[in-house]
């Protein structure tokens, strides 16, 4: 063995950087190497924006007081990095199943390492799913400008990572893979209807008002919306709360959901 | 020599089972030693294992590996042992070589390039060396898919060398494992013990790979049956009151032991 080899280690903080690179790579290489995850990852959209969005575009957009076009764009977007970055998170489970996290788990690196890398790594599909996105609205006519574009790529990894956080809590202590899917379902598809991603959630009241503060993707929706509709005149009929507000809340709940479910998960693996 | 694994009154239970999987276990094993962990299927090796390497809790007692409690300090255990696990933990989408870089990159051996051309050429030219000890240089770069279960041996065994640990944990290594490679493997085990000094933890059930260690314990049902050289364990049975036949290998001495203690021989 080499003795240097050992001695050129890294260590802190560039360790736990490299390492979640590493993981990030590994989750990226495993989109690339599944066809059917990319071509999974694009026809999404073609079902969400394309048939759903389509449909209540048609038939719900009049008297809104903004193009639905563009609000139900947005929404699609960051409804599409939540529901496909916490569907990728269900890896670990999966890893679990073929012995792999024990790989990652012997490892000196810290647990959030591994999830983050983990959520990062989901994080290119739903980027795959979000171009998706961007093209099946070309095809409907919706369009979003450059600015626009760019301030919703720039907060795409805050909205991954909020979306991943919140999942982790649900598959941190889940050790089988249907179980994992179905609640990662469970999650995702109420947040899409609720939080306001494609129907404007303005007169929500009781039950269902509740239940869309509860949900993190509003709060994501909201903050996007809110940079994306700066200065317009539709601003105050898209956007729910003071933008400042809504980045600390989503940047408090996530970094509370990232250590439950980081802690849930690593103990879930040691305690038997 | 100073002890670098220190085991006191180690307990493991599971969760919802009755009965102890490890039961109030003490041994040491001294640096650079080579030590073999003999039993039965069940016996309790694996968990033992487990635990020290924290990848596995411990109900109670105390664990220090390098002088590190496991329970405290798990992330610089882990930075100093390796493992070889009894299951296969490889991922069976990635190539034979991606495996190994995302190995060696969780270890911070070397930073993450996208690429094995573009990793280090100290990366490159150790992955090689390696893979031609274990005699899977052809396979490097196939998908773990289409290699055999031998060959996905071999893969991990290269992976658990690469970052060259202090104290490497062997959980059956040579299970599946023709026997020339498992000849150049330990051929390998044994010049990289006496170049770098690195500790060997086996466990195994082939008896005679246990053969020139320097210390054997046997573990049964949870607890230690004994723990002493190949050589005493083999005396101490050849002075038994009512000795059979003359015990000339470590492997009869170890059928023997168990049958003494009650043990189910495998």
């Amino acid at each position: 063995m080499n003795n240097s080899i050992a001695k050129k280690r890294k260590s802190g903080f560039m360790r736990e950087l490299n390492a979640i690179v590493t993981i990030l790579a590994r989750g990226v290489l495993l989109t690339l190497k599944s066809p059917a995850s990319l071509i999974m990852s694009l026809a999404m959209p073609v079902v969400m924006m394309g048939m759903i969005g389509g449909n209540l575009s048609q038939n719900m957009a009049g008297g809104l007081g903004f193009d639905y076009g563009q609000f139900m764009m947005i929404g699609m977007l960051v409804n599409m990095l939540f529901m496909m970055t916490s569907q990728g998170l269900t890896s670990l489970v999966e890893d679990q199943e073929i012995n792999f996290t024990q790989e990652m788990m012997i490892a000196p690196i810290s647990r959030y390492a591994i999830v983050i890398g983990t959520i990062l790594g989901s994080a290119f599909m739903a980027i795959v799913s979000c171009i998706g996105t961007l093209i099946v609205g070309l095809f409907m006519g919706i369009h979003l400008g450059a600015g626009q574009l760019f301030a919703i790529l720039g907060l795409a990894p805050l909205m991954c990572l909020a979306a991943g956080a919140f999942s982790m809590l649900l598959i941190g202590a889940i050790k089988n893979k249907k179980a994992a899917n179905m609640a990662v379902t469970l999650v995702t598809m109420p947040q899409m209807f609720l939080s306001g991603a494609i129907i404007p959630i303005n007169n929500s009241s009781g039950i269902l008002l509740v239940l869309n503060r509860l949900m993190p993707m509003t709060y994501c929706l909201d903050l996007v919306r809110a940079v994306v509709y700066a200065g317009t005149p539709e601003y105050a009929n898209v956007v729910l709360f003071n933008p400042a507000v809504t980045l600390a809340a989503i940047v408090g709940l996530t970094a509370v959901f990232l250590v439950v479910g980081t802690w849930l998960f690593a103990r879930s693996e040691t305690h038997k | 020599m100073s002890a670098v694994i220190e085991v006191s009154g180690l307990v493991k239970q599971y969760d919802r089972t009755k009965v102890p999987a490890v039961n109030d276990i003490s041994f040491s094993v001294g640096e650079g030693e080579f030590f073999a962990f003999l039993g039965p299927n069940g016996a309790g090796k694996t968990t033992t294992i487990s635990i020290l390497t924290t990848t596995l809790s411990k109900t109670g007692g105390e664990v220090k590996i390098a002088g590190l409690d496991v329970g405290k300090q798990a992330k610089e255990v882990r930075e100093k042992v390796g493992i070889i696990f009894q299951k296969p933990s490889l991922d069976p989408q990635l190539s034979a070589e991606e495996n190994i870089r995302f190995h060696a990159c969780l270890y911070g051996v070397f930073g993450y390039r996208p690429t094995f051309r573009m990793m280090p050429k100290a990366y490159r030219d150790r992955v090689v060396e390696l893979a031609e000890i274990v005699g899977m240089q052809d396979w490097l770069f196939k998908p773990i898919k289409k290699l055999s279960g031998g060959m996905q041996r071999k893969l991990e065994i290269v992976r658990s060398l690469i970052h060259t640990p202090k104290i490497l944990f062997l959980d059956e290594p040579t299970q599946g494992l023709d026997a020339v490679s498992r000849r150049s493997l330990w051929e390998y085990i044994n010049h990289s013990r006496h170049e770098n000094g690195t500790t060997v933890f086996l466990t195994t059930h082939y008896i005679d790979e246990a053969e020139n260690v320097d210390k054997v314990c046997i573990i049964n049902d949870g607890e230690i049956a004994a723990c002493c050289s190949p050589e005493e364990l083999k005396r101490t049975l050849a002075f038994d009151p009512t000795p059979r036949v003359c015990l000339p290998t470590l492997e009869d001495a170890y059928i023997e032991y168990l049958k003494k203690t009650g043990g189910e021989v495998a």
